[in-house]
């Protein structure tokens, strides 16, 4: 399988023309939602509106939306700490993501555990550990689970350029390759593991690369290049679906905000940052569809304004919703 | 001498051990430029430089593993873990490698292995553990879990000069909340000594890390009410300092131990059969326990207060005992 690289900042002339503007808008608006929700609950965190920390997504929205947007009810995700729009985008209500940061009793794990690290059953989002790349080896059992009960699902997840270090991640991949497993593994390269750079990470330029060691296939993306995201990811969809094996899937691309929000990034410098600001994979996207006659500024105002609204109403949900009684700390241990 | 917080005199033994012997190396994940994540290494790296300040990919058992391998070379490398947590992801380099290398072959490993563990900063199930009885429970290895600015820095200084592995466990919500004058001239605290933190009649409450705190706490309000506890600070939880406890329950009579660790298989257990076995005859009353609960530690606030021990829980225990 080919890699690409540094593809031109034009989106999709190839493939574009053959999705429908249906799809295409749905793939901005649910853009916009995970960018406008992740900036609310960075707001949130500093406004000390709950505790625990968040780990901000904005910047890498393209490879998120992009790789798990087309996924079906019956397909999986495996998120890591970065991707609590990873429910977003596989349909949860706004008002429980929201419950999750507060850590109340309506959040789906009912204030137990951290609130980047939300799972979410009913719509097959695995709940991240925290211990970078654990979810991928789960994932993979996950598909193998899957393909046993004569399943034609899929297990999209996610990780960082940094978890692609862990021996996990070489666990994962060599078993799925094993298998043919229907895995998809999302590397969302930002460049950065917390302070540390790629270079001091991996001698790879492509992470794309860690594939061909595992015999599986492997392709790089621009990864705030919504519709290169998306055309890639369903192919490896469609092999996935189809019994023809796993795929790495690295995104190019990077974390606007500190790692954490306790953490003022101060290891990076300030042109790098500006650099990908412009790089934006929202802009870039209304730009093509503008271009393509799909969006005015009338319309995305009107975008942005019923999100406002979905949000305020998620917020004032949490923000009514009870903890959980003390004692429920005793509950839940054994099933 | 201005007070250092906790986690400024972790750095300074880091620092001064550093300077004193060359063979001293760091290892971790963002300990260099970043300085760690609780900054425990801020500076090291532009004094010692990247060959003895090293930061590693994401990889705790690679690293691990290779702290190991370096001291086979005449190297003393201190491991840093982000959280103590994630020292779960390099258990088999500590407990199956390090622990018996030199039971195995006379390989000693005079490696540290230290990180920040323990609850009450809202850090959910896997940034809030006290991992210390995993390590307890594997012969071969040497636990410290300090509660003072002073025994963080001359603990850990001595667990650098030992000569076998060591777990160093560092109480994140003390990193910067205790704080103290440190003396001027170089000083070690020795493995395996506890402290007695207060003197007492009526009973002991042992105990360790952040419930050292509480537990001083709680020795004020029953002094209050007449009872006198007498509080020990375990410090080193292998090797277990058995006959400093002995020697308080002779005294007496009477034993409360508290830890943040999880009920089950925690060290009061271990405690408890050791006074059973040594001072049957001294005890004048039921060994009594106050722990966190037997479950993850959980994120929203009331769930977390609830999971930990309170300096009431400390005081209803120490009542109750009393009365015998
Ligand atoms: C096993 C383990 N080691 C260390 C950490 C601390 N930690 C949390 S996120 C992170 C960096 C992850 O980098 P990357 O995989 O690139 O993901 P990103 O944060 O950039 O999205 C580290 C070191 C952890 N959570 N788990
Ligand atoms: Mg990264």
């Amino acid at each position: 399988m080919a890699t690409k690289v540094n593809r031109a900042t034009a989106v999709g002339e190839t493939s574009a023309s053959r999705l429908s503007p249906e799809l295409l808008l749905g793939l901005y608006r649910m853009m916009v939602k995970c960018r406008m929700c992740d900036e609310k609950a960075r707001i949130l965190f500093r406004q000390g509106k709950y505790a625990g920390n968040f780990y901000s997504n904005v910047g890498q929205e393209a490879g998120e939306v992009g790789a798990a947007y087309s996924l079906r009810d019956d397909d999986w995700v495996a998120p890591s700490h970065r991707d609590w729009t990873s429910n977003i985008i596989k349909r949860a209500p706004l008002k429980y993501c929201f419950a999750q940061l507060y850590g109340k009793a309506d959040s789906p794990d009912r204030g137990k555990s951290t609130p980047a690290h939300m799972g979410y059953p009913e719509l097959h989002v695995i709940t991240p550990a925290s211990t970078i790349a654990a979810q991928l080896m789960i994932g993979t059992g996950v598909a193998w689970g899957l393909r046993r009960q004569g399943k034609d699902s899929v297990v999209v997840s996610f990780c960082g350029d940094g978890a692609t270090s862990i021996g996990w991640f070489h666990e994962a991949l060599n078993f799925a390759g094993v298998h043919q497993l229907p895995m998809i593994y999302v590397v969302q390269n930002n460049l950065w593991a917390e302070s540390v750079p790629l270079r001091l990470q991996t001698a790879l330029k492509n992470l794309s690369d860690r594939a061909k060691g595992h015999g599986i296939a492997g392709v790089s993306v621009d990864g705030n290049d919504i519709l290169d995201v998306y055309e890639a990811a369903t192919a490896a969809i469609a092999r996935a679906r189809n019994g023809e094996g796993p795929t790495v899937l690295e995104c190019k691309t990077y974390r606007w905000y500190g790692h954490s929000e306790i953490d003022p990034a101060k290891y990076r410098m300030k042109e790098e940052v500006e650099e990908w600001k412009r790089k934006d994979p929202i802009p870039r996207f209304e730009k093509y569809l503008a271009e393509h006659k799909l969006l005015d500024d009338e319309q995305k105002k009107q975008v942005r304004d019923e999100i406002t609204r979905e949000i305020d109403e998620a917020v004032e949900f949490a923000e009514k919703s009870p903890y959980p009684a003390p004692e429920e700390a005793l509950e839940h241990v054994w099933a | 001498m201005a007070p250092v917080t906790m986690v400024e005199a972790i750095r300074e033994a880091l620092d001064e051990e550093m300077q004193r012997d060359p063979t001293v190396v760091l290892i971790g994940e963002d300990i260099g430029v970043y300085g760690g994540a609780f900054k425990a290494t801020e500076g090291l790296l532009a004094k010692y430089g990247w060959e003895r300040v090293i930061d590693t990919p994401i990889s705790e058992t690679g690293l691990i593993g290779a702290a190991i391998g370096m001291s086979y070379q005449g190297l003393r490398p201190v491991a840093e873990m982000q959280f103590i947590d994630f020292i779960a992801c390099g258990f088999n380099q500590m407990v199956n490698f390090a622990a018996k290398s030199h039971y195995r072959w006379g390989g000693p490993v005079p490696l540290v292995v230290r990180g920040p563990c323990g609850g009450g900063v809202h850090g959910g199930p896997f940034h809030s553990q006290n991992p210390e009885m995993w390590f307890v429970h594997a012969p071969g290895l040497k636990v410290i879990y300090p509660s003072t600015a002073y025994d963080a820095k001359g603990l850990l200084k001595s667990a650098i000069r030992d000569n076998n592995p060591v777990v160093c466990l560092e109480h994140k919500f003390l990193y910067r909340r205790v704080k103290e004058e440190l003396p001027s001239e170089e000083y070690t605290v020795p493995l395996g000594k506890l402290a007695v933190r207060r003197p007492g009649r009526d009973l002991t409450i042992a105990t360790y890390g952040a419930m050292a705190l509480n537990s001083l706490e709680a020795a004020e309000e029953l002094a209050k009410e007449g009872i006198e506890a007498e509080v020990l600070d375990l410090r080193t939880l292998m090797p277990l300092d058995r006959q400093g406890i002995i020697d308080s329950v002779r005294k007496t009579n009477k034993l409360l131990v508290v830890h943040e660790d999880v009920r089950s298989g925690g060290i009061a257990g271990e405690i408890a059969a050791t006074v059973n076995e040594q001072a049957f005859e001294d005890l004048d009353g039921p060994i009594l326990r106050v722990t966190s609960l037997d479950t993850p530690v959980p994120f929203a606030p009331p769930l977390e207060e609830r999971f930990l021990p309170q300096v009431a829980d400390i005081t209803r225990a120490a009542r109750e005992l009393a009365r015998y």
